[in-house]
């Protein structure tokens, strides 16, 4: 109970709370505005102005707690440089603003200080005023005065000039363009001492010259030179200028490269410099005028005195004179760079870029798995020329006894035959004609077995298939004959019935006999269960009825299950214990090579029977089959 | 070694399916003496088999049809068992051990040194001289011992285990002196004169083994 009591006590003090927080923020006046005048005693739409007027408000509304209004002025002192404007001004202003209570004035100038220094008397006597001086003309030095704290902003003309040598090292010549004000013969004047410090390179200053004739003059520089511009508020006419409007004018027309001191010159064909960067200005001044917004009283804000510029460049000029950006310093600032298609459409670009990216793998693996099948294509092929050559090799393993066999019976019959000879020579009268006879059978023996070692290298040799025209009775007589001695030694009876005449066949002699000798060893090998005395093989040649010729093997083997009869011909089957399966795959391959056909069917009174096909030879049947093996 | 013709009265018969070989071995057999008979197959050479036959045989092993061993076992059944030389292009123990376990006199390889072949032929020609001395022997020992009567055949059986001729009459419940005589019918039947020859004839005909 008592917990409950104190929780809705605390929520009662709490909606108290709130109603009183609430009504206080409706009751609470609108903060006042901090009001901040800006006069520029140039035209305020001068780029510099701009960029400066955007800087201090840019910076003063982040860093302000409250409203900040802005006021702006400008005397446009180049334009009507009569003092009895200024005085027009100043009373102006005062008449303008007494209403205002004005919190601060901040004064952009860029010609004599003191002149300007007379304008805020307009207003109220300590008003807070803040300076922004870019010129290079010496300033009586305003440490009395506290009314005031500012920026005196100089030219970079050091970093200037260390800018243009870093870019253009091949520089000799530095032409400046400079007018005759005070303010502007004051930088000259800087840019001079400067220039004295630099050996090696000529300075040369176009002071003298009406601005049209240096614009003509500055279109015929030679190489190695360079334009430096300082400010031009006047000519030596007399005749006024902003320093902005000769740029525009010089630079697009000049032989070579022109250098400037201010960011409000990049632009126009400028190459660039050490600038002054005005925004950047502008947010300093802001710093100053918030510190004495925030109520430090100015005088105790200490004057800044510098001349520090940032490297700043014009991509389009460095493009037009072909210099290296990578010659700048890094901390470079690249203007008008064009935005690159990443910049403007970078999210766009990524997901194309991962489609194209996706798309261009998928075509990679698919190009790779095709090249991949097709390798692995000729690779069979390859292992299929190379088992069809280890399986004849094998078979001829199989059939060393064979050779053996028919080697040693030649040879043996010569030996025989030259030992008898020897003999009949010991005799007193040797009968030439028997040693003649005796001569002529040798001769004939090591024709045999010439031919038997002619056979085997053609046995061994790795070829493709060459179709001719072929006795297959011949054929099979041959290949008994090689597989007799192995039949023979595995109690093997080995019959051959064929007709006494049959047609031609068109085929690989090599080829086929492989695969007949193939067939005659599996069936052999298919009998090592069988009893010793039932061992038989018969190959039978003959003619099928449509034409076709036929030759068939059985055995009285285990025969052939009809799990095994689906996949005797395929690769790597075997049911042999040390076979490789290659026999019935590569015999079936150089069989459908021919045009034939190979199968198995069972034997009546048990194993199996293999049997193929082969077409016929005809007149119009020459050449080469296609290459298989 | 020497060449001179152990001649014997036998002929070499030559089997084998390699014309070309038979020539040239009967070539080398008739060189050095052996008259020489050549056949083409088994077949052919069994059927010509007959009983006055004296020699011996080189078969080739391996023939289509009926081979060597075939033809090992086919002679051994006739009455002519002439001894066996094989020649073989090729030669495997277990093929050999089953030859030689059949009777064969040799086993050579085709290209043996023309010495092992005539040695072989040699030997093989007097063993099948041998045998078949033996074999005439032999026929005409049994043609003896088909003289005696039952009773002679079951006196002869005691004498040859060492009987005396009482211990005889006492098994066979006969007279003494038919003993006798039966023993004396004996040695004249078979022409013996003692009991030792009696015995080693007896054991020559195979008699009585156990």
């Amino acid at each position: 109970m008592a917990g409950r009591a104190v929780g809705a006590m605390l929520i009662c003090a709490w909606m108290i709370f709130a109603a009183c927080d609430s009504r206080a923020q409706t009751l609470n006046p609108p903060a006042k505005a901090k009001h901040v005048l800006m006069i520029f005693s140039e035209t305020r739409d001068l780029p510099g102005n701009a960029m400066m007027e955007h800087g201090v408000k840019e910076e003063l509304l982040k860093e302000s707690t409250g409203p900040v209004e802005f006021f702006t002025e400008n005397l446009d002192a180049r334009r009507f440089p009569d003092p009895k404007y200024d005085q027009l001004f100043k009373d102006y202003l005062k008449d303008k603003y007494r209403q205002q209570n004005l919190d601060l004035a901040i004064m952009f100038v860029s010609r004599d200080f003191q002149l300007a220094r007379q304008l805020p008397a307009a207003f109220r006597t300590n008003l807070p005023v803040i300076y922004v001086v870019v010129n290079d003309l010496n300033d009586p030095n305003p440490t009395n005065d506290t009314s005031f704290t500012g920026i005196f902003q100089r030219f970079d003309i050091q970093g200037t000039l260390k800018f243009i040598f870093n870019l253009q090292p091949e520089t000799r010549r530095v032409v400046v363009v400079g007018g005759v004000s005070a303010s502007d013969q004051a930088m000259l004047g800087k840019i001079v001492e400067t220039s004295r410090s630099m050996d090696g390179v000529d300075f040369e200053f176009w002071t003298n010259r009406p601005m049209p004739e240096v614009y003509q003059a500055a279109k015929s520089l030679p190489a190695g030179t360079v334009l430096l511009l300082s400010t031009v508020q006047s000519d030596v006419t007399g005749t006024k200028y902003l320093t902005t409007d000769i740029a525009n004018t010089l630079a697009p027309s000049a032989s070579v490269p022109v250098y400037v001191m201010g960011a409000s010159l990049i632009g126009s064909g400028t190459l660039g410099g050490n600038v002054i960067d005005f925004n950047e200005l502008g947010i300093e001044a802001a710093r100053l005028a918030m510190r004495s917004l925030n109520g430090t009283p100015v005088g105790d804000i200490p004057i800044e005195l510098q001349s520090n510029g940032v490297p700043m460049a014009d991509w389009r000029a460095l493009r037009r004179w072909n210099l290296k950006r990578s010659r700048l310093p890094g901390d470079s600032v690249i203007l008008y760079q064009p935005r690159s298609l990443w910049e403007d459409h970078k999210t766009f670009i990524i997901l194309i870029a991962a489609g194209l990216l996706a798309q261009a793998i998928t075509i990679i693996a698919l190009l790779l798995q095709r090249r991949q099948s097709r390798l692995a294509e000729v690779e069979i092929q390859r292992q299929r020329t190379e088992l069809a050559h280890v399986a004849r090799v094998s078979t001829m393993g199989q059939l060393a006894s064979a050779l053996t066999h028919e080697l040693n019976q030649p040879l043996g019959a010569i030996l025989r035959n030259t030992e008898a000879a020897e003999i009949f020579l010991q005799s007193a009268e040797p009968n030439l004609k028997e040693i003649r006879a005796i001569l002529a059978d040798i001769r004939k023996d090591d024709q045999r077995a010439g031919a038997v070692i002619d056979k085997m290298s053609t046995l061994l040799k790795r070829r493709k298939l060459v179709s001719e025209r072929l006795d297959l009775r011949e054929l099979a007589e041959d290949t008994v004959t090689l597989a007799r001695s192995d039949a023979g030694d595995r109690g093997v009876k080995l019959v051959l019935e064929m007709p006494a005449h049959l047609p031609s066949a068109l085929g690989d002699r090599v080829h086929l006999q492989q695969v007949l000798l193939n067939l005659i060893f599996n069936g052999m090998d298919a009998m090592l269960t069988t009893p010793r005395d039932q061992r038989l093989i018969v190959v039978k040649v003959g003619k099928t009825n449509d034409g076709k010729l036929q030759v068939g093997v059985s055995d009285r083997g285990v025969g052939i299950t009809p799990d095994s009869a689906a996949h005797i011909f395929e690769p790597f089957f075997t049911t042999k214990p040390n076979g490789m399966g290659m026999g019935l795959a590569i015999s079936g391959t150089i069989i459908e090579a021919h045009g034939g056909t190979i199968w198995a069917e069972g034997n009546p009174p048990g194993g199996t029977t293999f049997i193929f096909t082969l077409p016929q030879f005809e007149e119009k049947d020459a050449g080469d089959l296609p290459a298989v093996s | 070694m020497n060449n001179s013709p152990p001649i014997g009265p036998g002929t070499v018969y030559v089997v084998d399916d390699d014309p070309s070989f038979s020539k040239s071995v009967s070539r080398l057999l008739g060189a050095v003496g052996y008259p020489v008979e050549i056949f083409g197959s088994a077949q052919e050479f069994l059927s010509r088999v007959v009983p006055e036959m004296r020699g011996c045989v080189v078969a080739d092993l391996q023939m289509p049809g009926m081979d060597g061993l075939e033809l090992q076992a086919a002679l051994g059944k006739t009455a002519t068992p002439l001894p066996v030389i094989f020649l073989t292009g090729q030669g495997d123990i277990p093929t050999s051990v089953r030859a030689m376990r059949g009777g064969a006199e040799d086993f050579l390889m085709k290209r043996a040194p023309k010495e092992e072949l005539l040695g072989a032929v040699e030997r093989a020609m007097e063993r099948g001289e041998q045998e078949r001395q033996q074999r005439a022997r032999l026929k005409e020992m049994r043609s003896r011992f088909e003289r005696l009567s039952e009773r002679e055949l079951e006196v002869l059986e005691w004498v040859v285990q060492g009987k005396m001729n009482k211990e005889i009459a006492d098994d066979l419940k006969i007279n003494l002196r038919t003993v006798k005589l039966h023993r004396t019918n004996i040695t004249r039947k078979l022409q013996v004169q003692s009991v030792a020859e009696l015995t080693l004839m007896a054991s020559e005909a195979g008699l009585f083994k156990t």
